[in-house]
């Protein structure tokens, strides 16, 4: 049994209010995530992506196909006791506390009063909420409201975990963070499955990915055969170079672009064709000194253009 | 059940912290203040005008309440997404809605249970003042219960408003109804005025259809102490009663078949 | 700082002008209370949605302010227009607010400069109330009442005081009162009883206030007839008037300064006895030879 499946999953909606025109939100998507795995559900802004997960929670109806969460079609209220999900940028009520939010999920889920305030308070400390969770919700910023969007998530100890766009809002301290508890949470066997738009998230906790674009599925599979080999050039820092020694280096096509950084230091883009140890032999000898060295991988963005081609930007059915 | 008290112990928590309650304030200063002017301006009549004074007031702010929270019930948490974590959770569609139309039913009873505890608190000062007036009269509760009948239902328009349309769209629409809803005997003799009877029969099916509100209205009776049947008040209760259900089950089917974009 | 001192000058402008405003004499001069927004009474019920009662407080309110304020007020070419619009009003708003009807009735038939002087329309606010409330026995005797007191239509009186005792819940002594009216219509032995009655048994304290002090008025009445005698006599005696009434207590006729019951003095003038100035008793109903 699979965590989460869907098949042939639409959604389109009508948009327009006096000429309404139907617009694709998703189409056909079929996938399996299987139990257990960490999940990554990839794709640029208005990829479809959200849309997916809100026909997972049944805040929208599909217009055709199919979801099904642990082997029950995603209306089933039993199955909802086993899932937790976050939204994207989540918000709750102005006037209730974290702890008191937390409190007020577990008591929808049926737990008693005492078994709910230790739940709220084992999860906010999971989460990095401290003393601020006896503050009303709307003195919260962005990344708190996310760290309890989380907590919330959780309340139930679910089997499956949903998160759409979980690291947005948060610091980078705050996405480290939630990395590792995504990893504790596939540790204790739950099966996670979140959307992002930055490469970086499913490169450090994915298992597999799918991408989307255009509200098509593009390509499913483990990331490392879709995007690790895709480095596109190498980026060099060196300090101690004179304009005109980056001004030859330029026209030896050794380098692609240089950019000063000040200091007397200088961004250089390579080409894949050249190697680096050989562009870094030719330039210390004029005199520069090796600050850093990166391999320039392409963005997902770069990755959607090339996976999706030129991507069909009319999405009307028409 | 369980999961709709929930629900409706979470919209008084905020309603009360969103400092709803203070319109108690307001109600109190007025009361007060009114029945020291009034002694001033006018003969004799100083209870009588409390007492029309009092009701009126206890239903305008309950009515207050009920469009101003009520618009904003289910919109705001579509229009906040805190409805999108919410749904995800083991709760149904109906038990949201009837949770918070129970919620504000409460926070609307715990108001005018306060307000008319101020009102008969009044009234007692004014009955040492005018001694043999019967300020402190019980039949005032007969005005109170179907003041607080006619304020569920008009939360119950409120939210069912709420469920698909703008905040400022279903006030406007809320208290058009409330409105036309003193209107009623007007629809009824339509036809006494146009001469269309197309015209005539309409007025007459949205008599039928349209709250009447008017039949909630006995505060003039009540300060009068004149009798009120209670075949009436039954009839008028039960009216409501059903008037509500009507509204929450459309509310409930709406809100069924909504797509949270 | 700079946010601060702008402040400071722009509310030192709004107070300096204010000062301006205020040595300019306010407002123009506006005619007080010369409109009534509303006229119709249907229309003000509609307007009114679920606060009719409410609404005729206000226009009761606003009657007897207006009727007290033109009472009060200095000029003398004071009317009382919307007197009998705002009656209107508060009675159609809401049909059973009693006493606007009585007090109404009262203000509207009160003689000049102390009302307008209409007792027709008087009669008028009662009979509405009568038509709203078919059976309160109240209106027919106040109709009656306002026949015998305003208009000195003993007749009429009567008449009305016979109509208030067929009802059947009328006080027993309705019916006495009518035969008495018809009978000694005018007398004051009669209007006692009238006025007693009222003060035994309205249910209102204004009212039964009211009729005590008709009641003194009578008393009043009595004693200046009296008064009258003796400085009539007084006159007969010695050809001329006595200057003061310390004269006619020097002569042995009076006891000492003769007040009214309300204990302000008497005047004495050539035209005859009055009440003294500022008795509350002012002024007394005109006396006319019974109405055939």
């Amino acid at each position: 049994m699979d965590a989460i499946r869907t098949e042939g999953l639409t959604k389109h909606y009508r948009v327009g209010f006096w000429r309404p025109r139907p617009y694709v939100a998703l189409e056909g998507l079929t996938l399996e995530v299987r139990q257990g795995e960490v999940f990554g559900f990839l794709g640029p802004n208005g990829a479809g992506k959200t849309t997916t997960l809100k026909l997972l929670m049944q805040l929208i109806y599909p217009t055709s196909g199919h979801a099904e969460i642990l082997g029950r079609p995603v209306g089933d209220a039993a199955v909802r006791r086993r899932v937790g999900y976050l939204p994207e940028n989540p918000s709750f009520y102005d006037y209730l506390t974290a702890e008191e939010l937390l409190e007020y999920v577990g008591a929808l889920f049926g737990y008693g009063p005492s078994a709910r305030r230790a739940r709220a308070a084992r999860l906010l400390d999971e989460v990095g909420i401290g003393a601020e969770r006896r503050l009303h919700l709307r003195k919260f910023s962005k990344g708190m409201l996310q760290r309890v969007g989380i907590a919330q998530a959780l309340v139930n100890d679910p089997e499956v975990i949903v998160f759409d766009e979980p690291m947005s809002g948060l610091d980078p301290l705050g996405r480290r963070e939630i990395r590792e508890l995504v990893l504790r949470l596939r540790d204790r066997g739950c099966t996670v499955f979140f959307s992002s738009h930055v490469l970086a998230d499913a490169e450090a906790l994915c298992s597999r990915v799918a991408i989307v674009a255009g509200g098509r599925l593009a390509a499913v599979g483990q990331l490392a055969d879709l995007v690790a080999f895709q480095v596109r050039g190498w980026e060099l820092v060196v300090a101690g170079l004179g304009p005109e020694a980056v001004e030859r280096a330029k026209g030896a096509g050794l380098v692609m672009r240089a950019t000063a950084v000040g200091d007397g230091r200088y961004a250089l883009e390579l080409p894949l064709s050249v190697a680096p140890e050989r562009a870094l032999a030719e330039l210390t000898t004029g005199g520069a000194r090796l600050v850093s060295l990166n391999p320039l991988r392409e963005t997902l963005e770069d990755f959607f253009v090339r996976q999706v081609g030129a991507a069909p930007r009319d999405r009307g059915l028409d | 059940m369980r999961v709709i008290g929930h629900v409706a112990v979470n919209v008084f928590k905020e309603s009360v912290r969103d400092r709803v309650l203070y319109n108690l304030v307001a109600f109190a200063a007025l009361l007060i203040g009114a029945s020291y002017l009034i002694g001033q301006l006018t003969a004799g009549q100083d209870v009588k005008i409390i007492k029309d004074l009092g009701l009126a007031a206890i239903a305008t702010f309950g009515l207050l309440i009920a469009v101003f929270i009520g618009i904003g019930l289910v919109w705001n948490e579509v229009e906040r997404r805190s409805i999108y974590s919410l749904l995800s959770k083991p709760i149904r569609r109906y038990e949201f809605i009837l949770g918070k139309y129970a919620g504000l039913a409460l926070t609307l009873l715990v108001n005018v249970a306060i307000m008319t505890a101020a009102f008969y608190a009044v009234l007692a000062y004014l009955a040492t003042q005018f001694p043999g007036s019967g300020a402190v009269d019980p039949g005032l509760l007969r005005a109170v219960a179907l003041i607080v009948l006619e304020l569920l239902l008009v939360t119950a328009i409120a939210l069912f408003f709420s469920t698909f349309s703008s905040p400022f769209l279903s006030a406007a629409l809320t208290f058009g109804l409330w409105v036309i809803g003193h209107f009623n005997a007007d629809l009824r003799n339509f036809e006494a005025v146009v001469q269309s009877p197309a015209a005539a029969r309409l007025a007459r099916g949205l008599y039928y259809v349209l709250p009447n509100f008017a039949a909630f209205d006995i505060k003039t009776q009540a300060v009068q102490a004149l009798p009120v049947p209670g075949s009436y008040l039954v009839a008028t209760a039960l009216y409501g009663v059903v008037y509500i259900a009507l509204l929450l089950a459309g509310a409930v089917m709406v809100f069924a078949r909504r797509d949270f974009k | 700082m700079k946010g601060a001192l702008i402040l400071v000058v722009l509310l030192a402008g709004v107070v300096g002008l204010q000062a301006v405003h205020e040595r300019g004499g306010g407002r123009p001069a506006a005619r007080e209370e010369s409109l009534l927004y509303v006229r119709s009474p249907e229309a003000a019920a509609r307007l009114a949605l679920s606060y009719r009662s409410l609404l005729a407080d206000l226009y009761w309110i606003r009657a007897v302010q207006y009727y007290g304020g033109t009472r009060l007020s200095t000029d003398p070419d004071r009317q009382y227009a919307l007197l009998y619009p705002l009656l209107d009003l508060t009675t159609s708003l809401e049909p059973r607010f009693n006493v606007a009807y009585y007090y109404g009735s009262t203000f509207l038939a009160e003689a000049p400069p102390g009302g307008p002087g209409r007792p027709d329309l008087a009669i008028a606010l009662l009979q509405k109330g009568l038509r709203a409330q078919p059976g309160r026995w109240e209106f027919a005797q106040w109709i009656g009442f306002v026949h015998y007191w305003w208009r000195q239509d003993y007749e009429q009186a009567a008449a009305w005081f016979g109509r208030a005792a067929q009802f059947p819940n009328a006080p027993i002594w309705m019916a006495p009162l009518a035969a008495t009216t018809l009978a000694e219509g005018g007398r004051r032995d009669s209007s006692r009883l009238l006025w007693q009655q009222v003060a035994d048994t309205a249910e209102d304290e204004g009212f039964r206030n009211e009729a005590r002090r008709r009641l003194l008025q009578l008393d009043a009445m009595d004693q200046i007839d009296r008064l009258q005698q003796i400085v009539n006599g007084y006159r007969q005696q010695r050809g001329v008037l006595p200057a003061d009434w310390d004269e006619l207590r020097r002569a042995g006729s009076l006891q000492g300064t003769p007040v009214d019951p309300t204990g302000v003095p008497y005047r004495l003038q050539a035209e005859g006895v009055t009440l003294g100035p500022g008795s509350r008793l002012f002024p007394l109903p005109a006396e006319r030879a019974r109405v055939r």
